[in-house]
Order: structure tokens, then C-alpha cells, then sequence
């Protein structure tokens, strides 16, 4: 499976030979543009239920792409992503009720964090790899879980913990340029936009190239001078700080986080989803985050029981594990790929 | 033997009255008997269905009485459709139900929602979009601390320090331990008002808190045997004060300890759960009327559950509080022009309530206008495990929480 | 305050975390899957024994029929469904079993709900006292059962064939089908086995915690720290690990300061063991 995806970006490879700056900016304009139609198609067309779901929903495939360059690029497992979400938007309401600065500076201040979380967890780790890193990492979200359902989100109290014994809970304000629901949804839809293209670049770019050797194997990256500890690390500060971005967007999405919606099974259903919305397009995080959110979302609007929901999602979780082990976004690009050679076969006709 | 026949012959009547009344008349709306078939008044509600527990109860039996007002004429002819959806315990999706019902859906008024996280998520924009919600069962602080939110329960702090004022009047109670889960706003609100109604009133507690999804439930009950109290109160759903029961049972405490409860426990199935041993050793805070009184309301809402309600709908705490949510509903409602049924006036007549009265609830229940919070229910009756069944043991009294002094002092402003 | 109470109060759920890690070692070991719906298949059992119970049928065949259903989802699963998985990386693998969790948690979601339930055991009633503490019969056969599963799998990997196969399999998948190890039989027996695992497990929860479908469910984590603590090999150490976290998470009960992260314990424990294992290089941390 491994095997398969590598192929998908090394066209772009061979080509860079010749013509090297349009191949790395076209797949990351084309980003710009698939996000520009949808997000603006979702704003067009959804009701206020629709565009809080979808708003969640973009802002979790933010995490989902960190999961995405870990495992599909490096091959580890974290299990603890949505605990990583959950640091983030901790530190973003906590900051943000503390000192109310700008909302991009308490988002900011929560990838920090989160990055430097995964990374102290993720440097001890980097030593693991397979399943005991993700089992590993299972028991920091299980950790999380603990404290987290013992701390609560800040909603704007004092002390530490920043809980509003006394008083009402406050909302962390959304970003003064984006108030209202449309309006955030697309603030959203711009930073997961900018998320995604960061990514996409790193795996064309050098590092993406230091990550494929060091999944070829690690003595075969240390003698091409790759320095394998720096790039890994890398990797996992990356993919932390997205997550916190996510946790800060989806904080401000409601105005405050609840410690109950943080379990350690949240993590796992987290990297099962990575798995099956694709890990190896940058459009499978996206495709994740659908699923996470905007999926349920139907079928709570359809008025299907919750456990139906849930026993449906088991269903279809295995049954894309068991037929698409590239994930759904890998069954689409080689669908578009198929078209794309159908059209080219016939203008050479 | 003669106490088995007794007991017997008591169930026996008790049977036979309930299966009388199953066919009284049902009373709702104008009682014409004449479906309502105007325009539809868009009501809307969040409960939590799905998840630690099912909390659903209060939503359908205030369903039930919808039925039962739009075959009965309904709002001066215009029916109620009345939308409920489930927040599946997660504030992110309470949050996108609360925009679904008042922004597509443009629900008028909320009624009978009952959730363990939708307060927290939805108070502040309840207050924005300028509708009221009359709450089955609220049950953090929030719920209970916000502008435009007024639940028909008492709230657990209300609930457990009227299980206290019992402990203290009745058993003669002088140190207790409070058990309480570790979530903010929740375990150490009810807690606290315990420790300082104990600072008030000179008597010893100690709090514990409990992470709910803990497994090791004897370690809790031995911390708080420990410091050797006369009393334990429980502010723990039921799904958890069942096995800190069993647990204090496996011990032999409830030999020694008398066990009290906020109404979270009260549910009619919990005493025959936990079996014989707590027979007259489990007390448990009612924040309604007895489920099976034969009082006039209660047995109205037996009925309505009866004719218009499901068969496996259960007749529990939480279906009277929707009850009571939606019959206050229809009063607010009744008071308006059919025309003119606009989110503004709607919320204008709810803010108008007051004076409510059910014999479900202790006092005449009132929403309270331009106060900051709403907490009308706050007296409380209570109940005793005994064969199986809960045997109500005490009348009305007022719950000695110190924090409801801004109510009380409303109250009286209202006499 | 007197820490010994806690310690005889850990000793219970100790032993079912024992139980369950090493029903989810032994599986792991020779199939390469780790179970994370091992905690549901448990409480549908028991959710079964407190059906049968609920209409009256005797004890014996409440625990029977726990065991035979846990038994069989089981089976059903590792027979049909893992197969489809087998050439998938571990982790995948082991992602595909919260398939199975979400669906069993949806079938007693719906079948049964949320309500609390308590699954009563005679042996409730009988107890010894130690230091002014209560152990339950309940919790001495779990220790005892727990003590019993491993010497027997113990035995079983030892001296037989089914366990030399399994070893086999452990140690080298493809050399092990070179040399004809019946693979897909070897591997169904050890769905077999950890089924009668989960089954029992999940009746002690039942009986010691609480009946409910996705808190049991969720328990399963705990019982993987156990696992990692065995470094997903051998029975024994996984076996004293399970006790010994559940009475450290008993014991922390008494420390206010750490009393309400005291679930956390086992987790801790797991990373704390992993990081100083592998800080020490002592040992390969390595899949299989």
C-alpha cells in the first residue's frame, strides 16, 4: 500500500528535472482552487446547521493533514492527535480569556503549544516506530482524557484553570473580521487552505524528499546526509501545531471546548478516519473531516438514532479499511487519473 | 407474613387506582376534542440521547403533551410542531443543533430540553437570538446561571442540599461526605454548597470528587468511610451511584452509613437495581411529585402519557419535568393574539409567567422577568428505597442552599 | 491515612485488567492484531448473562452463554472480517477492530440503552475481612482466574501443538507457513481463546464496575497499558503488570492531590515503563 502511493508524486519528481518551479506551484495553486469552489459552494449553499457542522468539519481536517504527513510520509502512528486538538484549544482559550488579544494570536499561541507538546512526547518516541508508537501515544491521549475531564476548558475564570465558577461562562470571541457564521466558516476555510498548501509543499520540497528516504530506511537517509532526528522531529512539531490550529478554530467555532468530547477513543476514531479519507492526497484530510463531522451530521438530520449513527460508522469504517487502502481520496485520483488518460488517449487518436 | 400481605394488599389498590385513572380524562388545550389545523407553531428542543445516558425522557413526554394540545385545538387553533434532536452529549453538536432549530428551523421558543452540555454551548446564543427556553432537566450550573434559560427541575446543588437539609432535620446528621464527579460546574458546585451550608450551620463534610469514568469505585467508598460520617450524599447520575452502592454494600456500610441522594438516583428502577439491603438505608432528593401520586396533574400526565404518549416511553422524573415544560409553554402561549405568535412575542409572554400551577411541583412555579438566573423550582420532597420501590418519606420543604438568596429574595418581591 | 484498605480494594479490578491484557496479548502474539474491541465483545456478553438472568434462568447458564456469545463474536470476526486485513501493517490492523467496538456498542445501545444495571454474582455476598476491608469472593476469583488463564495458556503455548504453532507464528509469520504451520487454524484458535477472555472479563466488570456497553467498552485501554507493560509478549509479566496497576490506582485513592487523576495511573505507568525501557535499551521494543 505503501508502494502504491509514492508513484502519485513522482511524476512531479521526474518533471522537476526540467521544469522545476510550475510543477511544486501548480498542485499547490490547484489546492487554493479546489478549497476556493468548495468553500464558497458550502457558503452558497448551507443553513446555519450546515455551515457550524462544515465549519467544524474543515477546521478537524487541519488535524487530520498532520496525521496525514505522519503516517503517509513517515509511516508513524500517533494516537493522540485529538488530544493535541485539545491542548491547542486549551491554550487558545486560556490566553484568549486571559489577555483578549487578537484571535490569530491565542490560535497561534495554541499550534505553539501543541507543536511543543507533540514534539516532547514525539523526541522519546521517535525511537519507537509500528504499533508501539501508536500504542505509546494512546496512552498520552488517555492521559489527556484524565486531566482534561478533570480541568475543563478556561471559559474565562480566574486562576490557572481559568474556570468560571462564579460567573457565566464566557465565549472566546471569533476573529474581528469574522463574525459571523458564513463569514468564520471562510476564515476556516482560508486557514485550512494555507494548512493544507504548507503541507503540500513540505512533501515536494526538500523535506518531503528526507521523509521518503527516511521511510526507505534510516541508515539509507544518514548516508545520503539526511539528518534523520531533525526531519522526524520536524514532522511531528508540524503535525502538532496543526492540530492545535484546529483545536483553537474549532473553540472558536462554539465559543468554548467541553472535556467530555476528548476520549482517547476520539484519537483513534481520529487516525481511523486519516486511514480512510487517504492519507497520501492532501484532499483526503479534508475528505477525514467530512466524515467526522459532516457524515453524523446528516444522519443526525435525517433523524437516524445516535447508535444506529454509530453502528453505521463501524460498518463503513472497516469496509473502507478492507477495499480502499489508499482511502477514498486514493480511489478518486486514480479515478481522475483514469479519466485524465481516457482524454489524452483520444486526442491522440 | 401479615407485613407481605399488607404490602401486597397496598400494591393492590395502588394497581387498581392507577389502572382507574388510566381512564381519566385526559386534560390539554381547550379539551374541545378538535385537531388544530392552523398553521403550525414551530417549538424546538435539544436533549441528550445518545451517549453516558439517555436523558431523552423529558422531550417525549412533553411530545406526548403536544400531541395531546394539537387534538385538543391547540393554540387557539394553531398546532404545535415540535421539533427534538439529540446533542448526543457533545457540546459541538448541541451547538450546531441550537442553529439548525432557531436559525433554519426558526423556532419560536425551546421547550423541554434536557442535556448535560447544552447549556454550557447554548446559553449565550439563546441570548443573542432572543428566545427563551422553559428546560425539562438542567443540570450544571449553567443551566441554571443564564438569562434566558429557566428549567422546571431544581438542578443538582438545589436537589442534594435539600437531601442535606433532610440528613440534618431528620437523621440528625453531624459530619457527612459528599461524593461528586470531577467535572467543573457539576461535582464541585453541588459539593461546595454543601461545605458551606456545613459552615453555616456548624456540621462536618468532607468533599470527594470522582472521575465518573473511573472503574475502581470501592477505593471511593472506603476514602469516604474513612473520616467515619453519619451520612454519605451522592451527586453522581445514576448510571455511577449504582455501583458506589453496590461497592458501600460489598463493605457492609450500609449497615453503619446512612446513603442520601440528589435526584439524579431517583429512578424508578434503581431500588429494586440495588436490591433489599438498602431498604430504608437509601434516601433520594424528588425534585417532582411522586410518579404514581394520585393528585389531579400527576395523574393528568399519567394519562396524557397513557393516550397520546408511547407504550415504552418511560413515567419517570424527567418525562413529569417535560410535562411541566410544555403545559407551561401552553399557558404562555394561550395568553397570545393566533396572528401574531413572532419569537419576540412568544418570549415576552414566557418572561411573563408566573404562578404556575401543578401539583407535580411544591411551589407555583414562575420564569422570574429581567432576572440574571432562573432557578423557581427549590423545594423538594424525599424518598426512601424500600422493596423495590421508592416510598416518599417527607412534604415540601425548602432547600437550604445558601446560593439561592438572590432567588428568595426575588420571591418575596413577587408576594 | 491507612494505605492498606486501598491496596486489597485494587486487587479486584487489578485482576481483570490482568485477564483482559493477557487475553489481548495472547491474540496479539499469534495473529498480530491487537483487539481494541475486546472491552465491547466482553460487555455483550454480559449484557447477555443479565438478560438470561432478568428472565430467570439459572446462573450457570447466564455465565455459559456470556462466555459462548463473547466466544463466538469473537471467532466470527478473527474468521471473517481480520482475514480481509492480514496483509495490512499492524496498525491497520488494529484500527479495524474499532469497526467491531462501534458496532457492538451500537447493538446494545439499541437493544439494551443506558439505563445502570448490576450484575449480581452469589459470591457478592461472601467476603473475608482483611484489615478492616471486605474482599469479596467475586474478587478472589477473578485474582484466582486471572492466576488460572495464565498457567494454562501457559501450558497450552508450551506443550502443544496448537501452542507451538502459535509461537511459530509469533515469531515469523511467512517462515512459519513455509514450514506448514496451519496459519488461518492457528490464528482462528487464538480468536477462540481471546473471545473466552473477553467473556469473562467483561462478567467481573459487570459484576465489579458496572454494566454499561461504552464504558466497558472503553476499559480496554487500561488493559493495553497492562499489555504494553508485558511489552505484548509474555503472560506473566503482563499478568502481574494488570494487578499491580490496578491496586497503584487504588491506592492513589487516599492522596488528595492526585486522587481525581488517579485513572490516569495506568497510562503513566505504561509510558513511564516504555520510556525508561527504552532509555535503557534493555529490551527490543519491536513489533512482534
Amino acid at each position: 500500500m505503501n508502494a502504491e502511493a509514492v508513484p502519485m508524486t513522482q511524476p512531479q519528481h521526474s518533471m522537476s528535472d526540467t521544469i522545476r518551479r510550475p510543477t511544486v506551484a501548480f498542485p499547490l495553486l490547484l489546492i487554493v482552487l479546489t478549497m476556493a469552489i468548495f468553500s464558497v459552494a458550502v457558503a452558497f449553499l448551507s443553513n446555519a446547521f450546515w455551515l457550524s457542522a462544515c465549519t467544524s468539519a474543515v477546521a478537524l481536517s487541519l488535524s487530520v493533514t498532520g496525521l496525514a504527513v505522519l503516517y503517509g510520509q513517515l509511516g508513524l502512528v500517533s494516537l493522540c492527535q485529538f488530544a493535541l486538538v485539545g491542548v491547542g484549544g486549551w491554550v487558545a482559550l486560556r490566553i484568549g480569556h486571559a489577555y483578549h488579544p487578537p484571535f490569530e494570536l491565542s490560535m497561534l499561541a495554541g499550534g505553539v503549544v501543541a507543536a511543543l507538546v507533540g514534539l516532547v512526547f514525539g523526541i522519546p518516541a521517535l525511537r519507537l516506530r509500528g504499533l508501539y508508537l501508536a500504542l505509546v501515544t494512546l496512552m498520552l491521549a488517555g492521559t489527556f482524557q484524565t486531566i482534561i475531564s478533570a480541568w475543563g476548558f478556561p471559559d474565562g475564570g480566574p486562576g490557572f484553570l481559568g474556570r468560571a465558577d462564579g460567573a457565566g461562562r464566557a465565549m472566546l470571541a471569533r476573529p474581528s473580521m469574522a463574525t459571523g457564521a458564513t463569514a468564520y466558516f471562510l476564515y476556516v476555510c482560508a486557514m485550512a487552505t494555507l494548512g493544507f498548501v504548507v503541507m503540500q509543499w513540505h512533501k515536494l520540497a526538500k523535506p518531503g524528499r528526507a521523509w521518503a528516504l527516511i521511510r526507505k530506511g534510516e541508515t539509507v537517509a544518514v548516508a545520503s546526509g539526511v539528518n534523520v532526528l531533525t526531519y522526524k522531529a520536524w514532522a511531528f512539531a508540524l503535525s502538532g501545531f496543526f492540530a492545535g490550529i484546529a483545536g483553537a478554530l474549532l473553540a472558536g467555532n462554539v465559543g468554548q471546548l467541553d472535556g467530555r468530547a476528548f476520549s482517547a477513543f476520539e484519537s483513534l476514531n481520529l487516525f481511523a478516519l486519516t486511514i480512510v479519507g487517504g492519507s497520501y492526497n492532501w484532499f483526503g484530510a479534508l475528505i477525514a473531516g467530512l466524515l467526522l463531522r459532516a457524515v453524523p451530521a446528516l444522519l443526525t438530520d435525517l433523524g437516524i438514532d445516535g447508535y444506529v449513527t454509530i453502528g453505521i460508522f463501524g460498518v463503513a469504517l472497516f469496509h473502507a479499511l478492507a477495499t480502499a487502502p489508499t482511502g477514498i481520496a486514493g480511489q478518486i485520483s486514480a479515478l481522475i487519473a483514469r479519466v485524465g488518460r481516457l482524454f489524452s488517449g483520444r486526442e491522440a487518436a | 407474613m401479615l407485613k407481605i400481605l399488607k404490602v401486597m394488599a397496598a400494591s393492590l389498590t395502588l394497581g387498581l387506582l392507577s389502572a382507574l385513572s388510566a381512564h381519566a380524562a385526559v386534560s390539554c388545550g381547550d379539551n374541545s376534542g378538535k385537531p388544530a389545523t392552523g398553521e403550525p407553531i414551530i417549538i424546538g428542543a435539544i436533549t441528550g440521547k445518545t451517549g453516558p445516558d439517555d436523558f431523552s425522557n423529558s422531550t417525549k413526554s412533553a411530545l406526548a403533551y403536544f400531541n395531546c394540545l394539537n387534538a385538543n385545538g391547540g393554540i387557539k387553533g394553531r398546532p404545535v410542531k415540535y421539533l427534538v434532536e439529540d446533542d448526543q452529549w457533545n457540546p459541538e453538536t448541541a451547538a450546531q443543533l441550537a442553529a439548525k432549530l432557531v436559525n433554519d428551523q426558526k423556532a419560536v421558543l425551546m421547550v423541554g430540553n434536557s442535556s448535560y452540555v447544552e447549556c454550557g454551548a447554548n446559553a449565550e446564543f439563546y441570548k443573542k437570538a432572543g428566545i427563551e427556553v422553559i428546560a425539562g432537566v438542567g443540570v450544571p450550573r449553567e443551566c441554571f446561571f443564564a438569562q434566558n434559560y429557566a428549567p422546571t427541575n431544581a438542578g443538582p446543588r438545589v436537589s442534594m442540599l435539600g437531601a442535606m437539609g433532610y440528613a440534618l432535620d431528620k437523621l440528625n446528621a453531624k459530619s457527612v461526605a459528599c461524593i461528586g464527579p470531577n467535572i467543573p460546574n457539576v461535582g464541585t458546585w453541588s459539593c461546595d454548597g454543601v461545605v458551606s451550608l456545613a459552615k453555616e450551620k456548624g456540621f462536618k463534610a468532607e468533599t470527594i470528587l470522582m472521575d465518573p469514568g473511573s472503574a475502581d469505585a470501592t477505593s471511593i467508598i472506603l476514602k469516604a468511610a474513612a473520616s467515619k460520617p453519619d451520612v454519605i450524599v451522592l451527586g453522581m447520575s445514576k448510571g455511577v451511584a449504582v455501583p458506589l452502592l453496590t461497592a458501600a454494600e460489598e463493605q457492609g456500610l450500609n449497615q453503619t452509613i446512612t446513603f442520601l441522594s440528589a435526584a439524579s438516583a431517583y429512578d424508578l428502577s434503581v431500588p429494586a437495581t440495588i436490591g433489599p439491603a438498602w431498604d430504608g438505608k437509601f434516601f433520594v432528593n424528588m425534585e417532582f411529585n411522586d410518579l404514581q401520586a394520585t393528585t389531579p396533574d400527576n395523574q393528568n400526565w399519567l394519562a396524557v402519557m397513557d393516550k397520546y404518549g408511547q407504550k415504552s416511553d418511560p413515567r419517570d422524573t424527567f418525562a413529569q419535568a417535560g410535562y411541566l415544560a410544555a403545559r407551561i409553554a401552553e399557558k404562555a402561549l394561550m395568553t397570545l393574539d393566533p396572528k401574531n405568535i413572532t419569537r419576540e412575542t412568544v418570549s415576552a409572554a414566557v418572561r411573563q409567567v408566573k404562578g404556575f400551577q401543578s401539583d407535580i411541583f411544591c411551589a407555583p412555579w414562575y420564569f422570574g422577568d429581567g432576572q440574571p438566573r432562573h432557578n423557581a423550582n427549590s423545594s423538594t420532597r424525599m424518598a426512601v428505597s424500600e422493596g423495590g420501590k421508592w416510598k416518599v418519606v417527607s412534604d415540601c420543604a425548602p432547600s437550604p442552599d445558601p446560593e439561592l438568596k438572590d432567588v428568595r429574595a426575588f420571591e418575596a418581591t413577587m408576594k | 491515612m491507612n494505605l492498606l484498605p486501598f491496596l486489597i480494594s485494587g486487587l479486584g479490578i487489578g485482576a481483570v485488567y490482568a485477564l483482559s491484557g493477557v487475553g489481548l496479548v495472547i491474540l496479539y502474539r499469534s495473529t498480530g492484531v491487537l483487539n481494541f474491541a475486546f472491552g465491547a465483545i466482553g460487555a455483550l456478553g454480559a449484557h447477555v448473562a443479565w438478560q438470561l438472568q432478568q428472565w430467570q434462568q439459572p446462573l450457570a447458564v447466564a455465565i455459559l452463554a456470556a462466555v459462548a456469545v463473547a466466544t463466538a463474536v469473537s471467532f466470527l470476526y478473527g474468521r471473517v472480517f481480520a482475514p480481509l486485513l492480514s496483509h495490512r501493517d499492524t496498525v491497520v490492523q488494529a484500527v479495524g477492530t474499532v469497526a467491531p467496538a462501534l458496532f457492538l456498542i451500537a447493538v446494545m445501545g439499541v437493544i439494551w440503552g443506558e439505563l445502570p444495571r448490576r450484575l449480581q454474582l452469589p459470591t457478592d455476598q461472601m467476603f473475608l475481612t482483611l484489615f478492616g476491608v471486605r474482599l469479596t469472593a467475586t474478587r478472589l476469583i477473578a485474582l484466582a482466574l486471572a492466576i488460572l488463564m495464565v498457567v494454562a495458556i501457559t501450558l497450552l503455548l508450551n506443550r502443544t501443538r496448537l501452542g507451538l504453532d502459535m509461537r511459530a507464528l509469533a515469531n515469523d509469520r511467512d517462515l512459519s507457513a513455509i514450514l506448514g504451520v496451519r496459519i488461518r487454524y492457528t490464528e482462528t484458535a487464538a480468536w477462540v481463546i481471546t473471545g473466552v477472555f473477553a467473556g469473562l472479563a467483561g462478567l467481573l466488570l459487570a459484576d465489579l464496575v458496572r454494566l454499561q456497553g461504552t464504558f466497558l467498552t472503553f476499559l480496554v485501554i487500561p488493559a493495553i497499558a497492562a499489555a504494553i507493560l508485558g511489552q505484548l509478549r509474555s503472560l506473566t509479566v503482563t499478568a502481574i503488570a494488570g494487578i499491580s496497576v490496578g491496586v497503584v490506582e487504588a491506592a492513589l485513592t487516599p492522596i488528595d492531590w492526585v486522587s481525581s487523576y488517579r485513572a490516569a495511573a495506568p497510562f503513566v505507568i505504561a509510558l513511564a515503563a516504555v520510556m525508561i525501557l527504552g532509555a535503557m535499551s534493555i529490551t527490543t521494543l519491536r513489533d512482534r
